[in-house]
């Protein structure tokens, strides 16, 4: 008999040009909980895909059950029958549904049932299961009333009862549930029930895979780690064998030097001068842009600062409250509390609303660039004019081919390709859409630009373009504040970064230390040797 | 992702010069015209089939000024569709519209110009109830106001006592159908006049760019600033208007007024606003679409008198003109 729950031997895994895994090993033993860790895009999620199925890996990968070879690629469907249980992070539950629905639906898909549903015994059993892993969750309740925590819980339990049921249907002995990034909506304080419910599932005799950013979290329930980077093994250690700092530092390897395609001289984190002089900023009071006590969503009481002209990057984890900053700050999502003031006038945020936001000089770049910046049928001329499109009004009669020239003059600066502004933004590739995107916020001249993953989809000529772009719209003053989980991107942009864990805006990286290393030590929550970041996530949290 | 594509990879054609059409989407010129030239196709088809009858003045003039009821509703019914929304109980309003102008002239003796004016209040009234209910509200339009249809509907019935009021003022009937000018009726020209306006607000004013943001990508208006609920709440208001305006046609052109009457130009009035989607500015809901859709229906439907064809051909052919537009139009504004 094994020890081994599942093994996973040599997967590879390509996409394009890029090669997402190469020849990653790894082991989850019976009874443990494995923590996998990396970066965005190491090829964790690609692995956890290979795995369930959705993703064939390339020849020559292998993967052992229980013991048992496995031949691959699975598939879909198939990872349920070999007792391989998922939570992703959406949870995968229908909201609008109760949580005895929710329990039901695949059972009754699987068994194919004709016969009538007994809804008063269902709902006695669900509560007797979910009692079992120690949840209690009326099961009539709707997900959508539950708080995210027992959200959490009633899926990882249905997902652990899935396992159960496998196991007594086919007497195996082992199982496994992975569980992807679970805790990140969750207030650290409901995180323990979450582990409480993860302890009493391996007791049952399951293995946990426990996908997290959440370095304190991981230390606290994990037994073993396993570390990808650039889509291969970093390491695998126990968690007793390992401090904190030598996980950051597996996590983001050596320090290498980046390219300084922003032109700030920001190169170096390593103490060496930079090549340019650091620009002076305007901090007086009544300058810029000033963010006090922001509220709404995850974000929990966060103060910022930006200087006229300065651009500023908010680097968190998912659920950090980070991502929230630019929506809120625009009434886009509604803030419930903070203020904000701009060139020394000051509004509730609470109150902003997109019209407001606009009418006061700020500006959106949204991340879903599809549902929320561009109009694709629209054609490039008309979505790179919609807000200025006033100016081209000669009483009350629109010139459109005034707007269409300027248009024309506009792409010319921004290069979007290709030159035709008659044509539907949504047939431009995501890098030159995007600069449409750009070029209509600009358009206003903007006093603050709020972006979130502005590159996202975005080839590396057109995501220098659009670097080049914000640079030299800073120069008459726009402040920027710029959310990214790309960290490369944060060190090439900005002026300064700021730490957001907990919904509230922590570390601050200065110009001279920033590196995508230490903006990564600084949200996982260790500092490395040439940092100067003082609090850890934990502290921050607080 | 088709995001991903350039239009270059996908059409090789060089670029069409600077001839192209103002506010076009896809510029194929092809496309624009497919309308057009059916219509043409239809009109010789039927000229050549019965060309005594068909090619009479007296039947040109009817095809353009007998449909002037469809063509006002269907103008209504461009409004919130271009916003984004849809509007099923226009023809309710305007048959709202139609009964109080002959209970107010007939029944109370209120003179013409007053009993218009109130049913164009009432309309105005009437859309701004829909576009409470749907855009403060929240609602899917489409139920919505097929729940306000039916309830305008219910006060028709009301009013009118479930009877057809007759003998309303001659002067209406004079004032639409009876003058003509060049042997059509005016109220065509007043159609026209319309279309035109609308064509102009769409095309030539920063309200109509902020308009068509709002009913292509509404999420993208609202983060630009523009506040949609207005626009869409203004469509809403205007469309009532406009509807009972084709009310008020219904009562001049028969001169009476009953339980049902612009009701039944619902259908082939949406059937003519997606018919015009595919046409002029291919992809877009627009006026001079809309135009030449209902000039298309109307062809249609009096040729088809004309062969003798029964009641039941009319149906058939504005019901298979809206599928149709509708496939074709969905088809033209992928991306």
């Amino acid at each position: 008999m094994t020890t081994t729950a599942l093994e996973l031997h040599s997967v590879s895994k390509t996409f394009g040009a890029t090669k997402a895994l190469q020849g990653v090993s790894m082991t989850v033993e019976r009874g443990e909980v494995l923590a996998l860790l990396g970066e965005n895009g190491c090829g964790k999620s690609t692995l956890v895909k290979v795995v369930a199925g959705v993703y064939d890996p390339e020849p020559g990968a292998r993967m052992l059950v229980d013991g048992r070879e496995v031949s691959l690629p699975l598939e879909a469907g198939a990872s349920r029958d070999l007792g391989l249980s998922f939570v992703h992070q959406d949870l995968g539950l229908a909201r609008p549904l109760t949580v005895l629905e929710n329990l039901l639906g695949g059972v009754a898909e699987r068994s194919g049932s004709r016969l009538r549903i007994q809804w008063r015994s269902e709902a006695r059993k669900a509560r007797a299961m979910l009692r079992s892993y120690g949840v209690d969750v009326d099961p009539l309740a709707v997900i959508n009333h539950l708080p995210p925590v027992e959200q959490a819980l009633v899926a990882i339990a249905r997902a652990a009862e899935e396992l159960k049921q496998y196991r007594e249907r086919t007497g195996a002995t082992s199982s496994v549930l992975v569980l992807d990034e679970p805790t990140v909506f969750l207030p650290e304080e409901e995180v323990q029930f979450l582990f409480d419910l993860i302890r009493t599932i391996v007791a049952s005799g399951a293995s946990v895979v426990f996908i997290s950013h959440d370095l304190p979290a991981v230390r606290e329930i994990a037994d073993r780690v396993t570390v990808l980077r650039d889509g291969k093994l970093a390491a695998t250690a126990r968690m007793s064998d390992v401090t904190d700092a030598e996980i950051v530092e597996l996590i983001v390897g050596p320090a290498i030097a980046k390219l300084d395609a922003f032109g700030h001289g920001n190169v170096h984190g390593d103490g060496r001068p930079a090549t340019a002089p650091p620009r002076v900023f305007d901090r007086s009071p009544g300058a810029g842009l000033h963010v006090t006590g922001l509220r709404g969503g995850q974000v929990r009481g966060l103060d910022l600062h930006v200087a006229p002209g300065e651009v500023v990057g908010l680097a968190g984890l998912l659920g950090s409250g980070a991502e929230e900053v630019p929506y809120l700050l625009f009434g886009a999502k509604q803030a419930t509390g903070g203020e904000l003031t701009l060139d020394g006038t000051t509004v509730p945020v609470a109150r902003q609303q997109p019209a407001t936001a606009v009418g006061m000089g700020l500006a959106l770049i949204p991340a879903d660039r599809r549902r929320d910046a561009i109009a694709p049928a629209v054609s490039v001329a008309e979505n790179m004019m919609l807000l200025v499109v006033r100016r081209f009004a000669v009483r009350g009669w629109l010139r459109n081919r005034r707007l269409r020239g300027a248009a024309d003059a506009r792409a010319e600066t921004l290069d979007v390709r290709p030159r035709r502004t008659d044509l539907p933004v949504g047939t431009l590739s995501g890098g030159n859409a995007q600069k449409v995107v750009v070029g209509k916020w600009l358009e206003i001249g903007p006093r603050v630009l709020l972006l979130h993953e502005p590159t996202q989809g975005v080839d590396i000529a057109a995501r220098a373009e659009i670097y080049r772009v914000v640079r030299r719209a800073t120069e008459d003053g726009m402040s920027v504040v710029w959310v990214s989980s790309d960290f490369d991107e944060l060190a090439t942009v900005c002026d300064r970064v700021v730490v957001v864990s907990g919904g509230v805006a922590g570390a601050e990286i200065p110009l001279r230390d920033i590196t995508p290393e230490a903006i990564t030590a600084g949200v996982y929550g260790a500092s490395t040797s040439e940092s100067t970041i003082l609090p850890t996530v934990e502290q921050v949290a607080r | 992702m088709s995001a991903t594509d350039t239009l270059e990879a996908k059409d090789p054609q060089p670029a069409p010069s600077v001839a192209q059409g103002r506010g076009s989407t896809r510029g194929r010129w092809g496309e624009k015209a497919a309308l057009p030239i059916a219509w043409l196709v239809l009109f010789v088809v039927f000229a050549a089939l019965a060309p005594d009858t068909f090619l009479s003045m007296g039947n040109i003039a009817n095809i353009l000024g007998s449909q002037s009821i469809l063509f006002m509703l269907a103008l209504a019914a461009l409004l919130p569709t271009r916003s984004g929304d849809l509007d099923l109980s226009l023809g309710s309003i305007g048959g709202l519209s139609a009964i109080i102008v002959a209970v107010l002239n007939v029944r109370h003796g209120v003179s013409l110009p007053l009993a218009c004016l109130a049913a164009v209040a009432v309309g105005a009234l009437c859309g701004a109830f829909n576009g409470l209910f749907v855009v403060r509200f929240k609602t899917e339009p489409f139920i919505m106001t097929l729940g306000t249809g039916t309830l305008f509907g219910g006060l028709v019935f009301w009013i009118a006592n479930s009877t057809t009021i007759v003998g309303v003022d001659r002067d209406l009937s004079m004032w639409t159908y009876l003058r003509q000018i060049g042997q059509v009726p005016v109220q065509f020209y007043y159609c026209l006049l319309v279309m035109l306006v609308i064509w102009y607000a769409m095309n030539y004013t920063p309200l109509g760019v902020r308009n068509l943001f709002v009913g292509q990508s509404r999420e993208v208006a609202v983060l630009s600033g523009i506040n949609a609920d207005r626009i869409r709440f203004g469509a809403f208001t205007l469309a009532g208007v406009i509807a009972s305006l084709a009310g008020i046609l219904y009562v001049g052109t028969t001169g009476s007024a009953g339980p049902t009457s612009v009701e039944t130009f619902l259908l082939p009035a949406y059937a003519a606003v997606f018919l015009g989607a595919t046409t002029i500015q291919p992809g877009r809901f627009n006026a001079l679409g809309t135009g030449v859709a209902v000039l298309f229906l109307a062809t249609g439907t009096a040729g088809l008198q004309l062969l003798g064809a029964q009641d039941y051909a009319q149906q058939l052919f504005y019901g298979g003109a809206l599928v149709a537009a509708v496939a074709i139009s969905r088809y033209l504004r992928r991306t």
